[in-house]
């Protein structure tokens, strides 16, 4: 009987399937039950009346086949959040070229770099086929940012200029804008983001949580059954964007979660409502269903290698590729090696903050940080821990920036030991203990602690490589690993004299993406972490810059701040670079080191070769996981 | 005639009742020591451990001269290179132990180095020859090592590391820290164990009551959780040495009841018997009591039961430092060496990284049987 129906079933889907393709719009087979039962609506209504065409061309991306599940190995349940880096629908996206352009949003203009306005897709909808229109933006700035009691922990920091806020104005259904009094160039990479700026929120939705729309005593009647303080955190809880921990919270991602935490496997499906098509205007994703297993992070190996994940690359090593290439046969996987786009994979960071006062002199010293930089062997790093496939480069960005200059990565980067101990004798350490250790002015021996965060093999195999490298030029180094908590607070405390960790976070920059890695801006920066407090706090803490190289590379930041065309951007960013490889602020290795990314065989329109990096790529956003398709 | 009681008035020879041959008199003419020496040699597997374990400690001694290289010497064009096989006959023809050097190949398609014995490049080892230099104990220079190869070639008879670093020649240097944590771990719950269980035994009282609540208290702690909080208490910024010591104290400090249980009941038994009431009777005092007369009664078998727990340290370090938690490099431990092991990769590409589990499996066991030698000699009648 089963037997029958599901072959009269799929005559019909069959039947359908012709009928519908004639027509130019096959439905998806996954959701042509549910159309065929007039619980959906038919593609073309689901779709926005201009969706957003995927150009398969530029990326030499296949036309493909729905259906089938992927599956993705993740270390905790607090990935879920990877999702939507993966996914990558955004407001406004980086293209395969990082300019950044309209996704979610069907245009967008900015007038004199202050002034945003926005048009959605019209009928474009969210998950669950509620209209999405300026509304759910008008939800998040009025009834969330600005609200008394939700919007307390302040307007985000991206939507502040001098401490100023937006005007928010809604011009029709569609359309809505931000006005600042000065440019606001960090708007839009926050918007693009990894980790976006989320401006907008399922008004409909929200609202049966939210105070001003629905009963208070009501409202907190169920935030007590939900175990929340009150209705402000349990509509927090229901909102979050990001980590989509909610399966009834409409989306606009390719996928939706459908299973409520804590669980270890999370299944999300297919957005029917979802705004990208391919040429043919197919509705994207082709793939049905993404399945998310949570394991230990130590086993992610392994697992991968036994063929339990279609695409993989989050916890998975460059030292795990001779076991992947071992198991690639057997398990119908291929491991290819994508380059990790960071400005240096491991990179050392005098700290010029540093409390001991012999030692911050020495560090300040550019001539000690250029001899540091010449003293390590980058082509015996390279030859050891990346078998000879990465760049020797300083800690800048990579030739596949459209800011990339050979200078950048090869100022004060050769191996030369004669020039590096002419440096250091000539800035006055030139007495030495008779074991060739250097002394400091006070007498003390150069005897220096690099320490680090202790998270990977890689970092302290390089370490010991430059151990080795700096017993040439008479400087003893200890290497110290603690967590990386203690690790940073150490560091901004001044106690650490070196740091180690990895390069610049975004090492194939543009222009329009925000240059604040490369000037004292945050605490974070382990070279000047009380200087990058100081102009990140507003003066608040931190301590103010003493040192001119680094007071240009902050006024460099300001000045791109107000820039408002491009080339005046391109023009500073190329200068704070320049000072950057000049100053030598932090000492690179190698950087274009290899990911390996792990792709069933049947998978198809994943690139050959990537970029893999947190942004601007968002690891495989820009690549569009909603184009990939199985080939079964 | 009325005493009838009969005394004979030949001389007694008790000899002739039993005859004792000159080996029985001996054994009970023997003063303990010899008893115990004796009941232990009878143990062949006890003695066999007992000549291993010494063997090892001296091992730790002389690391510098007994590892082909010194600890931190790596040659990074050979990293991840299999054992080397040790040879003596080339081309049918004997002359002396001798390996096959490696030719290097990069295999880009695999990421992984192959290396392949080359049959026409013999590499012979040299014995009592000069290596690496060092300071011997840190105080003399010198570069005497048991073993090189004669050749600028380097030979690995364990395998070498992701850096190229001579896997046996750091084992070696490894036992250093791994075997000698286990004997300063001892040393305190030893001198813990003695001085608490001491005292509940010979006090009885509201003082036994006492220690007996603190040793429950402390056994029925999960000892690794404790571990592990104990060593993410300790602050970053100690040195190694810092952190050796407090590993060593922190199992130390765990360890401790066993001891003290079992120099309790000892003591609760013998502080009844005659010559410690005469003692007292003679005003010594408990110090005297307890040290001179009552611990060496039991001293067999404090060593005894010392010699089992001792691989519970060696384990205890092993394990921190296979977690992550007690040493780090570049302090060279086996736990340490065991950590780097860790990777999925290699037990199936590079299963030599796991050789230190050997020594390991070897010194817990040689352990086990010498202390259960000693413990059945300790008792030399039983």
């Amino acid at each position: 009987m089963i037997k029958n129906s599901a072959k009269y079933f799929f005559i019909c889907l069959f039947a359908l399937f012709t009928f519908v393709s004639s027509a130019n719009s096959a439905e998806i087979p996954f959701l042509a039950e549910k159309v065929a039962a007039d619980d959906l609506p038919a593609m073309k209504e689901r779709l926005p009346e201009k969706p957003l065409i995927v150009d398969f061309e530029a990326t030499n991306k296949t036309l493909g086949k729905y259906g089938g599940d992927l599956r993705l190995l993740m270390g905790k349940a607090k990935d879920l959040g990877q999702i939507t880096v993966y996914t990558y629908a955004r407001l406004v996206g980086y293209a395969p070229d990082y300019t950044i352009q309209p996704d979610i949003a069907e245009v967008f203009v900015v007038g004199d770099g202050r002034d945003f306005t926005f048009k959605l897709r019209k009928g474009h909808r969210w998950s669950d086929g509620h209209p999405l229109t300026s509304e759910d933006f008008r939800y998040f700035w009025e009834d969330m940012v600005k609200h008394k009691k939700l919007g307390k922990k302040g307007i985000p920091s991206q939507m502040l200029v001098d401490g100023k806020e937006p005007t928010f104005q809604v011009i029709d259904e569609q359309t809505f804008r931000y006005t600042w009094e000065k440019p606001n160039p960090s708007f839009l990479p926050a918007l693009a983001a990894p980790s976006p700026l989320y401006i907008y929120r399922p008004a409909h939705y929200m609202k049966q949580f939210h105070a001003d729309y629905a009963d208070v005593e009501e409202l907190e009647r169920q935030a007590i059954e939900a175990k929340a303080r009150d209705w402000a955190a349990m509509h927090t809880r229901m909102q979050r964007q990001r980590r989509p921990e909610n399966p009834e919270l409409p989306t606009l991602q390719a996928w939706q979660n459908t299973t409520p935490p804590p669980n270890t496997r999370f299944v999300f499906e297919r957005n029917p409502f979802f705004h990208r098509v391919d040429p043919l205007g197919q509705q994207l994703p082709y793939i049905d269903r993404l399945t998310m297993a949570v394991v230990s992070k130590d086993v992610i190996a392994a697992k991968t290698g036994t063929g339990e994940a279609d695409l993989q690359a989050r916890y998975l090593q460059f030292s795990d590729v001779p076991y992947l290439k071992r198991g690639e046969k057997r398990n119908n996987f291929t491991t290819r090696l994508w380059s990790l786009g960071k400005g240096s994979q491991v990179a050392l960071f005098p700290n010029l903050n540093a409390n001991d006062e012999v030692w911050r002199k020495v560090l300040q010293d550019v001539r000690f940080r250029r001899a540091l930089s010449l003293g390590i062997n980058r082509k015996e790093i390279n030859e050891v821990i990346y078998f000879g496939l990465a760049y020797p480069s300083a800690n800048t960005v990579m030739p596949q920036s459209a800011l990339y200059k050979n200078e950048y990565s090869q100022m004060w980067t050769d191996y030369d030991k004669e020039k590096a101990n002419s440096l250091l004798d000539e800035m006055g350490l030139d007495q030495r203990d008779p074991d060739g250790t250097r002394l400091l002015p006070d007498g003390r021996r150069a005897e220096i602690t690099i320490e680090t965060a202790g998270e990977s093999a890689e970092e302290t195999d390089v370490l010991e490589l430059i151990t080795d490298h700096y017993r040439e030029i008479g400087l003893k180094i200890f290497v110290r690993s603690s967590q990386r908590d203690i690790f940073r607070r150490r560091a901004y405390a001044g106690d650490t004299l070196i740091s180690v960790f990895s390069g610049l976070n975004n090492a194939v920059a543009t222009s329009a993406m925000n240059p604040e890695e490369l000037a004292p801006t945050d605490q974070a920066q382990l070279q000047w972490p009380k200087w990058g407090q100081y102009s990140g706090t507003n003066t608040k803490a931190g301590e103010p810059i003493k040192m001119d190289s680094a007071m240009v590379q902050l006024q460099l930041f300001n000045q791109w701040m107000l820039a408002d065309n491009d080339e005046d951007r391109t023009e500073i960013w190329h200068n704070m670079l320049s000072g950057y490889a000049g100053q030598v602020f932090s000492i690179g290795t190698v950087n274009n080191s290899r990911q390996p990314v792990v792709i069933a065989n049947d998978l198809r329109n994943v690139p050959e070769n990537g970029i893999y990096a947190w942004e601007p790529t968002s690891y495989f956003g820009i690549y569009k996981p909603d184009t990939f398709w199985f080939d079964r | 005639m009325s005493d009838s009681h009969y005394v004979n008035d030949q001389p007694f020879d008790p000899k002739s009742i039993e005859v004792l041959t000159p080996e029985q008199e001996a054994i009970y003419l023997a003063p303990q020591k010899k008893l115990i020496w004796w009941k232990f040699k009878r143990h062949k597997l006890a003695v066999a451990s007992g000549i291993f374990l010494a063997i090892m400690y001296l091992m730790t001694v002389f690391a510098e001269f007994l590892a082909p290289y010194s600890v931190e010497s790596r040659n990074s064009d050979y990293t991840l290179a299999q054992p080397h096989d040790v040879n003596f006959f080339h081309n049918g023809e004997f002359i002396g132990p001798f390996v096959y050097g490696y030719d290097k190949e990069l295999d880009l398609e695999k990421i992984q180095r192959i290396y392949t014995p080359n049959k026409d490049r013999v590499v012979k080892l040299n014995f009592f020859c000069s290596g690496d230099p060092y300071k011997f104990w840190g105080l003399i220079d010198a570069d005497n090592h048991l073993m090189c190869a004669d050749m600028e070639e380097p030979v690995y008879l364990l395998g070498s590391d992701t850096l190229g670093r001579d896997m046996l020649s750091r084992i070696i240097y490894g036992a250093r820290i791994s075997l000698t944590i286990g004997l300063v771990g001892i040393a305190i719950s030893f001198s813990l164990g003695i001085i608490i269980g001491g005292l509940a035994g010979y006090y009885g009282g509201w003082v036994d009551v006492i220690a007996q609540r603190l040793i429950e208290v402390v056994q029925s702690l999960p000892t690794l959780p404790l571990w592990l909080t104990l060593v993410a208490i300790m602050p970053s910024n100690w040195s190694q040495v810092a952190v050796y010591f407090a590993i060593t104290i922190i199992l130390g400090l765990i360890d401790w009841t066993g001891l003290a249980r079992a120099v309790r009941s000892k003591l609760l038994s013998l502080r009844e018997e005659d010559y410690v009431l005469a003692a007292r009777l003679m005003g010594a005092s408990p110090k005297r009591i307890i040290g001179l007369h009552l611990v060496p009664g039991f001293m067999s078998h404090l060593i005894a039961s010392a010699t089992i727990t001792i691989p519970t340290m060696i384990l205890g370090e092993t394990a921190l430092s296979f977690l992550g938690l007690g040493l780090r490099a570049p302090t060279v431990s086996w736990g340490i060496l065991l950590n780097d092991a860790q990777n999925i990769g290699v037990v199936a590409l590079t299963p030599w990284l796991i050789y230190p589990v050997v020594p390991v499996i070897l010194i817990i066991l040689a352990f086990n049987f010498f202390g259960d030698g000693l413990r059945d000699a300790s008792d030399p009648y039983g």
